[in-house]
């Protein structure tokens, strides 16, 4: 199962849509940095199938709440979210 | 990550690499990619070599100077390669297209000076592919 990134904010950016179309049932998408911004509108549709994590801290940073429907985590977490999901894929175009 | 397995837990260390395309002032990737190489340290895993690439190359800069009250990221970086022997891997192509450069490299391009950090080494894009063969995982971290 596959672990998506998301670094880019989806007003600037495509990198969660294209992400989004890429996803399969059963992969986790985190997001990290102003890809936190996706927090502050609808999650797209075909994200459904995928479990979603947030940086806790990039959300507090950018004064976002986190909505219960994603897990927000640490560094740490983040490490072994790595270590579960194979391959690890970065979107930040 | 700790597996219990009867009375014995197993500690399943993986080994990891990390691709850094970002430059310390221009985006939060370098810093993010600093966090992340230390929490995976911190939970035992290897860190088998980062490299760095496109404007990456900058975090092996000795000159950058970030004002005091912002995080030196190249600082980290010697930090944690003193502490950890880690392999700091600068491409050498995107290197000299941006002004990175190691007294050889500079004596050999005729350039009046050079600014490679301690710690960090210039090396080509094969091995950033020899990490991807010989680590569990490869970790980029955009732009």
């Amino acid at each position: 199962m596959t672990l998506h990134i998301v670094s880019k904010s989806p007003f600037s950016s495509s990198a969660l849509s294209d992400c989004a179309n890429a996803v399969r049932d059963g992969d986790a998408l985190l997001l990290i940095e102003d890809g936190v911004y996706a927090l502050s509108r609808e999650m797209p549709e075909k994200l459904a199938a995928a479990k979603l994590y947030c940086l806790a801290a990039d959300a507090a940073a950018r004064g976002l709440a986190v909505p219960g429907s994603i897990e927000a985590i640490d560094d740490a977490r983040w490490v072994s979210l790595c270590t579960e999901h194979h391959p690890v894929v970065s979107w930040f175009k | 990550m700790p597996r219990p397995a009867g009375h014995f837990t197993i500690w399943q260390s993986m080994k990891f690499s990390l691709a850094v395309y970002g430059a310390p002032h221009a985006s939060q990737s370098a810093a993010t990619a600093l966090r992340f190489a230390r929490a995976l340290l911190a939970a035992g895993h290897e860190l088998y070599r980062v490299f760095f690439y496109c404007d990456g190359v900058h975090n092996g800069s000795a000159l950058s100077a970030p004002p005091q009250d912002e995080a030196d990221i190249a600082e980290g970086w010697q930090a944690l390669q003193r502490a950890h022997k880690l392999d700091l891997v600068v491409c050498i192509a995107a290197a000299q297209r941006r002004g990175v450069l190691n007294s050889s490299e500079a004596n050999r391009l005729e350039k009046p000076a050079a600014n490679l950090a301690e710690g960090f080494e210039l090396a080509g894009l094969g091995q950033l592919a020899d990490a991807a063969v010989n680590s569990d995982r490869l970790i980029t971290f955009g732009q």
